[in-house]
């Protein structure tokens, strides 16, 4: 995932926070939530949808989602009565959630005959198609569904490209097969394969499918000024704040806003990598492999798919796990809230007891914004030092193979993938023992968490930010 | 050759509506168009935060921007 480019859709889910956060703020919350998709979504500003009804009836269900409660259990409750029940105490039951009043139910049929189709009399498609499934009705061809296998053969083979490959982009993106659509046609996630990666929720167009937030809890405990709240910035927060926002500007700020504690994961990143080394030299010792286990994401999709392969998975908690047990043992009456670029962290966070809550970039950002906090406006700083370069470098992929080689006295063969495609077809060659390495590094999004589903900036940039940072210690 | 002047404002709210991505944007244009360019960022232009994300080109101010729509006014008002 490496597409960050801010679309309209984007742009209203992160206005929709900053308007949500000033009315935590002003202690409105409760009293104004009912108003607040009449006053942001009017006659006169854009409209995708039929009319402004159905555009405002979409957006409450997304104000739902953003004060952290799912859609389908709550479809039939009032956004003052959820307003009202905040804060909630049990956890949420799923991350990733469909819309469904936002699912414009795209086309399921995977190929389709355009209007470019000339009839032509060579009929390559007809040909081509190894379960005659192609028919010429009306002088143009035409795709019996039924039978259609869905090979491609014939899109190959048009003259003319008057055969579309048109797969929902929710369904081309969810690279593990999760998603399917139900009897209306709109598209359904399957709790059971899902791994929260997020990749859904950035392809779809209509912003149809979103994570249940922490951003409004989140809020409540912050301008309440109850000072209980410690931030733990995962390592691929460099840049990710504004264009020349040092790390240390970043600390500054947060403590600002109202944040008592500021830990950096790279922190716990680096107690994770001494720890799998250990956890490592056994393994070479019987010539065994170790899978990575600070992607969640990577780590659920071998728990759902690939279950004889599960004890392999380092037994190393996550990052974010140490650095939060970390944060409680020492101050117990502190809330721990981690930020980064990911969705699979929220679905961890809930198995997590350390963990109460996680937001994305954007959903702080929006929360500076709210409290008319502008980074680029502050020239006050404060160090930022909890960890070194083995631990920084967990942000993009390669970073954790390169400590763990450091880390690590024997010699070893290890692997580095990202993208959960590219990770399958290699855990199959695992499970049949057709591999030489002693460890697999797996991050689910491409180029690691620097190319997060919720990174603001460019990964490239990312990256070289994160290197830099890194080697500055 | 007088330079025309791009400001980008990178303040938190420009950089929460994409300032980013038209920093980006500009870096990308094709060498002619950006030797033309001299690039400044901004704490806050004008104060209309709400309009995020801004910019400024030779003076004039413009709002709600994405990297489509900052080109546009470039190729229009270069000189």
């Amino acid at each position: 995932m490496s597409n960050n480019a801010i679309s309209e859709i984007v742009k209203l889910k992160r206005k929709l926070y900053v308007e949500l956060l000033k009315l935590v703020k002003s202690g409105d919350l409760t009293a104004e939530i009912s108003n607040l998709s009449k006053k942001m979504i009017t006659k006169d500003t854009a409209r995708y949808r039929c009319c402004e009804f159905k555009e405002r009836a979409i957006f409450e269900e997304r104000i739902k989602a953003v004060l952290g409660f799912n859609i389908a259990e709550n479809s039939k409750k009032s956004l003052e009565e959820l307003a009202a029940s905040l804060p909630r105490w049990q956890k949420k039951k799923r991350i990733v959630e469909v819309i469904g009043k936002a699912c414009d139910s795209c086309p399921i049929d995977k190929y389709l005959v355009t209007d470019a189709c000339r009839n032509c009399v060579a009929h390559k498609c007809v040909n081509s198609c190894p379960v005659k499934a192609i028919v010429v009705i009306q002088n143009k061809a035409y795709i019996d569904q039924d039978k259609c296998v869905e090979c491609g053969k014939c899109a190959q083979a048009c003259s003319y490209n008057a055969i579309l490959e048109n797969e929902r982009p929710c369904s081309r993106a969810c690279e593990l097969d999760a998603i399917s659509s139900d009897s209306n046609r709109q598209a359904k996630i399957d709790q059971k394969k899902c791994v929260s990666c997020g990749s859904c929720i950035a392809a779809c167009p209509f912003g149809a499918i979103t994570a249940i937030s922490d951003l409004i809890e989140v809020a409540l405990n912050l301008f309440a000024e109850k000072n209980n709240l410690a931030v733990m910035l995962a390592p691929s927060f460099l840049g990710q704040f504004g264009h020349q926002q040092s790390a240390a500007k970043v600390n500054y700020a947060l403590k600002k806003v109202g944040f008592r504690l500021v830990r950096e994961v790279a922190a716990g990143a680096e107690i994770t990598a001494a720890a799998e080394a250990e956890e490592l030299e056994e393994k070479i010792e019987f010539n065994k492999t170790l899978l990575s286990s600070c992607c969640p994401a990577f780590k659920k999709m071998v728990e759902n798919e690939f279950e004889e392969l599960s004890a392999l998975i380092s037994k190393t908690d996550s990052p974010m796990s140490v650095t939060a047990a970390e944060i409680k043992s020492k101050n117990p009456e502190l809330k721990t809230v981690f930020v980064g670029p990911c969705t699979a962290k929220k679905a961890e966070a809930l198995k997590d007891k350390n963990v109460d809550y996680v937001l994305n970039f954007a959903e702080m950002l929006a929360l500076f914004t709210a409290s008319n906090i502008n980074l680029a406006q502050i020239n006050e700083e404060e160090e930022l030092n909890d960890a070194g370069q083995l631990g920084r470098q967990f942000a993009y992929a390669g970073g954790l193979q390169q400590s763990l080689k450091e880390l690590t006295a024997s010699d070893f063969k290890c692997r580095q993938l990202d993208g959960l495609g590219r990770l399958k077809k290699e855990l199959y060659l695992i499970r049949a023992n057709k591999h030489d390495y002693n460890f697999l590094e797996g991050m689910a999004c491409s180029g690691g968490c620097v190319g997060g589903p919720f990174s603001i900036i460019n990964q490239n940039l990312a990256k070289k930010l994160v290197k830099e940072f890194a080697e500055s210690f | 050759m007088s330079k025309n002047i791009l400001k980008i404002c990178i303040g938190t709210p420009c950089h929460l509506m994409g300032a980013a991505n038209l920093l980006e944007s500009v870096e990308k244009f094709d060498c002619k168009l950006r030797q033309k360019i001299e690039l400044k960022t901004s704490h806050c232009i004008d104060n209309c935060c709400d309009q995020a994300p801004v910019a400024e080109f030779n003076g004039k101010v413009y709002q709600n921007l994405n990297p489509e729509k900052l080109y546009k006014i470039i190729r229009e008002n270069i000189k």
